[in-house]
């Protein structure tokens, strides 16, 4: 099978897009940009200065006086409008993502899809954002109404391993509701937004409105510490979130900041062992096992660690790996050869530990693609809640595989955890499903699903470390996330 | 000879792309048969049917964009690539008979790619099951109107 055709093969020296223009950075600090799969530079990014983003930060302010007297009507039109430009433009928006980042065409259509519901949820600002009144509420002849606003200015700084949904997450909410916006998308992976900031462009945002600043740390902590930016929006990992949530905040910033992940899935002896075998092949090993819900335990209760063992590593050997553009490909490399070394280093602590590497991924071989960094599925058993690789985020298609007596045990492990974002059970028990939802202290609980990632209308985030913050993002939390509430009390004489 | 590049089927995406090839091929076919001087009583016959699966294409490219839920991205193991190709070099000077035979076999196989990767989408989608079923009717309805030449 033939491989899609590449998008371009160099995308050059990227522009910041500030007040509506593409410009070149001042900065002479550029890295480049490579292609996980093949190991080629196809791109460079510039490392934009404090400068730079403070004057992205005042023409977005300065754009906020007209955009926030817009009407919401017409701002979902031009909701309307980039979503129609990415319908049209999918196809070339997931293969730059796959290019970028390593993950599969199919997983990089899905996020697409994804990066699209967010605008089409956005698009319904006008109801979203209504607010309430109560006549005669403050006494008789005396109205009372809580009127919702747009704050002004609002960042995020994104990670690599969703390079087109993240961002949207939180812009087209903060947008839509009439606040401008400057994003700063990964260093590693910034083709996917710079191509949708083109589309931005041609929908027909006002200058200001949004702003693409590329760049790292100096970025960052400009738009974490400049008085005119009224909320940051982050996710990446948890000793970054806690920093950016601590350091955001001393600043008076609001902050959502979400961090990593070590989720559990729980295989109960009364599952469903094929269907479930499936599902949980494209929570470990989907986008490489870098998504902040991949799987990352394997949970066996009683007497089914055996026969679901034998189950899953017959299903992981027939995991193809390769470059993301043969669509019959199921899963990719890893970001980046750093990524690989520090993936290797984990299987490489549990074989130390006392595990058993029953698939080991450390030498996988991609014929043709020998400069990707490719990790190959890895199945460690014997593994032990103490062990290292229970316990902290691997962020690679590596399944730690832990056998326990029963459910409760496997919710204490659980609750161990620093972090509670994710945990799935499977089971054909209603019973047990309900308790385990009930009981499980992670803000994402999957019954029979491994990749509990919430619809653009719905609320998602973590809990314990692997969120700091208090309004999640997508729904209804990011509309309220990044605006206040005004109280008018009327009263005619 | 139409060329088509079929893949193995073993993501979602390749079995769409698996059945764009399908439909191309078919397509391509037909259309040259149509143009075959014994055939001519089928042209029209031909033609339309050529352009009945030019317009499935579209409908998969559709589903293909709409109908993919990330969360449920599982790997397709159950699916022999080998068990669904079909043969695109049209037969040349064919009359009427010995063309309907050969698109008959292109119909029946295609029909019966469609009505297996159903059975596995319900699994995994079920949006994207109800137009693989849709497809796999259509193409037994195809076989019938051949039959019948």
């Amino acid at each position: 099978m033939a491989l899609l055709s590449e998008v371009k093969k160099n995308y050059g020296v990227l522009k910041n897009f500030v007040n509506g223009e593409w410009i070149d950075s001042t900065s002479s600090k550029v890295i480049d940009i490579e292609n996980p799969s093949t190991g080629e530079i196809i791109g460079q990014v510039p490392m934009s200065t404090a400068d730079e983003t403070k004057a992205a930060i005042e023409i977005a302010d300065e754009a906020w006086l007209a955009w926030r007297d817009t009407p919401p009507i017409t701002r979902a039109r031009i909701f309307f409008k980039l979503k129609e430009l990415m319908e049209q433009n999918f196809e070339d928006v997931a293969r730059i993502m796959v290019q970028e980042q390593g993950k599969t065409i199919d997983e990089a259509r899905g996020e697409t899809r994804r990066t699209i519901e967010n605008v089409e949820v956005a698009a319904g600002i006008p109801s979203l954002m209504m607010g309430y009144n109560l006549e005669d509420g403050a006494a008789e002849g005396i109205d009372e109404d809580a009127v919702i606003t747009p704050l002004g200015v609002f960042g995020a700084i994104c990670p690599f391993n969703f390079p087109a949904m993240i961002p949207y997450w939180f812009w087209p909410y903060a947008v839509a509701t009439g606040n401008t916006y400057i994003l700063k998308p990964s260093s590693q992976v910034p083709l996917t937004q710079y191509y949708l900031t083109k589309l931005v462009e041609q929908a027909g945002f006002p200058p200001g409105v949004l702003n693409l600043v590329n760049g790292s740390h100096e970025v960052s902590d400009t738009m974490m510490e400049h008085p005119k930016v009224k909320g940051i929006s982050f996710v990446g990992s948890s000793p970054v979130a806690k920093y950016i949530y601590k350091h955001s905040a001393e600043h008076g910033k609001r902050v959502q900041a979400q961090g990593g992940a070590k989720n559990s899935l729980i295989v109960m002896p009364d599952a469903v062992l094929d269907r479930t075998v499936s599902n949980m092949l494209a929570s470990y090993y989907g986008c490489a096992g870098q998504r902040c819900l991949a799987g990352s335990n394997l949970v066996a209760i009683g007497n089914i660690g055996d026969p679901l063992l034998k189950k899953w590593l017959e299903g992981s050997k027939k995991i193809r790996m390769g470059y993301g553009l043969d669509e019959s490909v199921n899963m990719g490399p890893v970001v980046s050869a750093k990524a690989k070394k520090k993936v290797i280093e984990y299987i490489d602590s549990a074989e130390h530990d006392g595990a058993k590497i029953l698939l080991d991924g450390r030498n996988a071989k991609v014929p043709g693609y020998e400069k990707g960094h490719f990790v190959g599925p890895t199945v460690i058993d014997q593994v032990t809640p103490d062990m290292k690789v229970a316990k902290e985020e691997i962020f690679g298609p590596v399944v730690t595989y832990l056998r326990m007596d029963s459910m409760d045990q496997a919710i204490d492990f659980i609750h161990s955890s620093p972090f509670g974002n994710a945990a799935s059970v499977y089971t054909s028990s209603g019973k047990t499903a309900r308790e385990f939802r009930h009981r499980c202290q992670c803000g994402n609980i999957g019954i029979n699903v491994g990749i509990v990632a919430a619809m653009a209308y719905f609320p998602f985030a973590g809990y314990k470390d692997s969120f700091f913050g208090d309004l999640h993002g997508q729904g209804q939390d990011a509309i309220k996330f990044f605006t206040d509430r005004k109280v008018v009390i009327t009263r005619w004489f | 000879m139409v060329e088509c590049d079929f893949p193995e089927c073993t993501t979602f995406g390749s079995v769409i792309r698996f059945a764009l090839e399908l439909e191309k091929g078919a397509a391509g076919v037909y259309e040259e048969l149509a143009k075959e001087p014994k055939a001519a009583p089928a042209a029209e016959m031909f033609r339309g049917l050529a352009a009945a699966h030019k317009k499935r294409g579209e409908l998969l490219e559709f589903t293909r964009q709409q109908k993919l839920n990330e969360m449920i991205l599982e790997p397709i193991q159950d699916m022999k690539r080998e068990n669904y190709l079909i043969d695109t070099k049209t037969p040349k000077g064919v009359d009427v008979k010995a063309a309907a035979k050969f698109v008959r076999k292109i119909e029946e196989t295609s029909a019966r790619f469609y009505l297996d990767s159903s059975m596995i989408a319900k699994n995994l989608m079920a949006e994207a099951a109800r137009v693989m079923e849709k497809l796999g009717k259509e193409c037994q309805a195809n076989k019938a109107k051949l039959d019948a030449l």
